[in-house]
């Protein structure tokens, strides 16, 4: 009988995970170039332990465990805020940034220019172009990002934005800050192909649907009360056949 | 449970982002008020099960990780610093900045500020001071019993007189930008303060490179679009709801399993 209680368990564990994973991409929303997790499950076979010798062998108990959070890689919408540093990719490609802890991803494309003239991200961290960081001269204005990432301003090229791509792109780890880890070695970006564009003046806002994620919260939430529930009457189921066999004894 | 975190993360990043997008629509007829735009990030990952780890010893592995996120993050409320709309106003000492420059104002205290907003008045003593009575750099002296001043493009003030209807040049307004002008810091009054980010001031005449034109008799107007700033609050709004429903689904859930062995 506690075999229920642990599967019921096991349920619960499960949903309560789902529901982490809901809460961050509902707290990601406007996010810019968040890209959404979901959950997926499977079942574990509890095999061990089993009598072969009873007339009837012992059936295999079922878990469910989680096995992983799938990253939903499709594009965010892409936003106009006409604002000549923000860019947006349309197609399969990131970013390239340089932080100190080594290159990192990302597919949010609201950059600044910092005191020493380097496109740089929010955080500072200078954005890749083909040749290294992308530098802008003082004077520079009129800056045009054209669909393949070339820069260039009224006084000429500047680079071009380094875009590339991952062959398992499920691979990549999030770090937090909009930034995404190749961390496995077999895992080495890929120049993007031609699919991949950029738009400028436009961010690409967060791909989370938010009514998709409410469905599931719904879902998730009333599935745990269900378990709940269901345990519930177990135990009273118990606490019955206690008392009724006391009664009898 | 992590949720009830995540979604408090996500409440607070909505009510800053309501914050900043009420402050733009109240600076909507604001001369020379840049739109401000919150910017978000995801905070930090726990991963429960690394991608790529092995499954089994025939070199299968994982193909995704499990990795849960603790919330959100505001990073920036960065200006959008592009050109806002010029209103005509037909006074002389109106002056709007078409392109990347500023006018520099010298506040009480000593220090340079820097402004888009060129409405600009006299004092007593004829100086062009701003709205606040704080001088506008180069100093320009107007002199008494002037009949008109015009205010060229590239900014030479010339006046004329009933003594000397030939136009005489008083000064020249001289606009200064910035390599990050978004690295600015606000500090209210349409003023704002060099910062390590913004990089040094660089002077310049209006109308050279870069620097932009002036137009006398004008006003720019702030960037502040109405459409984007509604649509923006509404999905604000939205988000916050969304976030406080994950809320309460967390708590329906630690309710469900506390009552669930009662009695």
């Amino acid at each position: 009988m506690e075999n229920t209680l642990l599967i019921g368990l096991s349920r619960q564990v499960a949903l309560a995970r789902e529901l982490d994973v809901i809460a961050n991409n509902m707290a990601n929303v406007n996010t810019n170039g968040f890209k959404a997790r979901s959950s997926r499950f499977e079942e574990y076979l509890e095999p061990d332990a089993s009598a072969e010798t009873f007339p009837w062998p012992d059936r295999k108990l079922s878990f469910v465990i989680d096995a992983g959070s799938p990253i939903d890689l499709s594009d965010g919408a892409a936003e106009p805020t006409g604002n000549p540093l923000d860019v947006a990719i349309r197609g399969d490609a990131f970013f390239v940034v340089e932080t100190p802890a080594g290159e990192r991803y990302t597919r949010n494309g609201a950059f600044q220019v910092d005191p020493q003239g380097r496109l740089v991200t929010s955080d500072g961290f200078p954005v890749m172009g083909d040749g290294g960081a992308i530098q802008l001269e003082p004077g520079d204005t009129g800056i045009v990002v054209a669909g393949d990432g070339t820069i260039s301003t009224d006084a000429g090229q500047r680079g071009r934005l380094a875009l590339v791509r991952f062959d398992a792109p499920q691979m990549l780890s999030n770090m937090g800050a909009n930034l995404f880890a190749a961390v496995e070695p077999a895992q080495q970006p890929l120049p993007a192909g031609e699919q991949a564009r950029v738009a400028q003046g436009f961010i690409e806002r967060s791909n989370v649907r938010a009514v998709y994620e409410m469905t599931r919260l719904m879902e998730v939430s009333r599935a745990y009360t269900r378990v709940a529930s269901t345990l519930s009457s177990l135990t009273d189921l118990q606490r019955t056949a206690i008392r009724t066999l006391g009664e009898a004894a | 449970m992590r949720a009830l975190y995540s979604a408090a993360t996500g409440m607070m990043a909505q009510e800053l982002n309501v914050q900043v997008i009420s402050n733009n629509i109240a600076n909507m007829r604001t001369t020379g008020y840049k739109r401000q735009q919150a910017h978000f990030q995801d905070l930090l990952y726990q991963t429960m099960r690394r991608a790529g780890a092995a499954t089994s010893a025939q070199d299968t592995q994982t193909p995704s990780a499990i990795e849960i996120g603790s919330g959100v993050k505001a990073v920036s409320t960065a200006r959008a610093m592009s050109q806002g709309n010029l209103t005509p106003t037909e006074r002389d000492f109106d002056i709007a900045v078409r392109g990347e420059g500023f006018f520099q104002v010298r506040l009480p205290d000593g220090r340079a500020a820097y402004s888009r907003d060129g409405g600009f008045d006299l004092d007593a003593q004829g100086r062009l001071v701003t709205k606040d009575g704080y001088e506008v750099e180069p100093g320009i002296v107007i002199p008494q019993n002037v009949q008109s001043v015009s205010i060229s493009a590239s900014g030479v003030v010339e006046v004329t007189t009933p003594d000397a209807p030939e136009p005489q040049e008083v000064g020249r307004i001289q606009l200064t930008r910035f390599v990050n002008k978004v690295g600015l810091e606000s500090i209210g009054d349409n003023l704002f303060l060099q910062t390590a980010a913004s990089g040094e001031p660089v002077q310049g005449n209006p109308g050279e490179e870069g620097y932009g034109s002036l137009q006398q008799g004008y006003l720019e107007e702030a960037n502040v679009n109405a459409v984007t700033e509604i649509s923006a609050l509404i999905s604000a709004q939205r988000a916050y709801e969304m976030n406080s429903r994950v809320i309460s689904a967390a708590d329906q859930m630690l309710q469900a399993a506390s009552q669930m062995f009662r009695g």
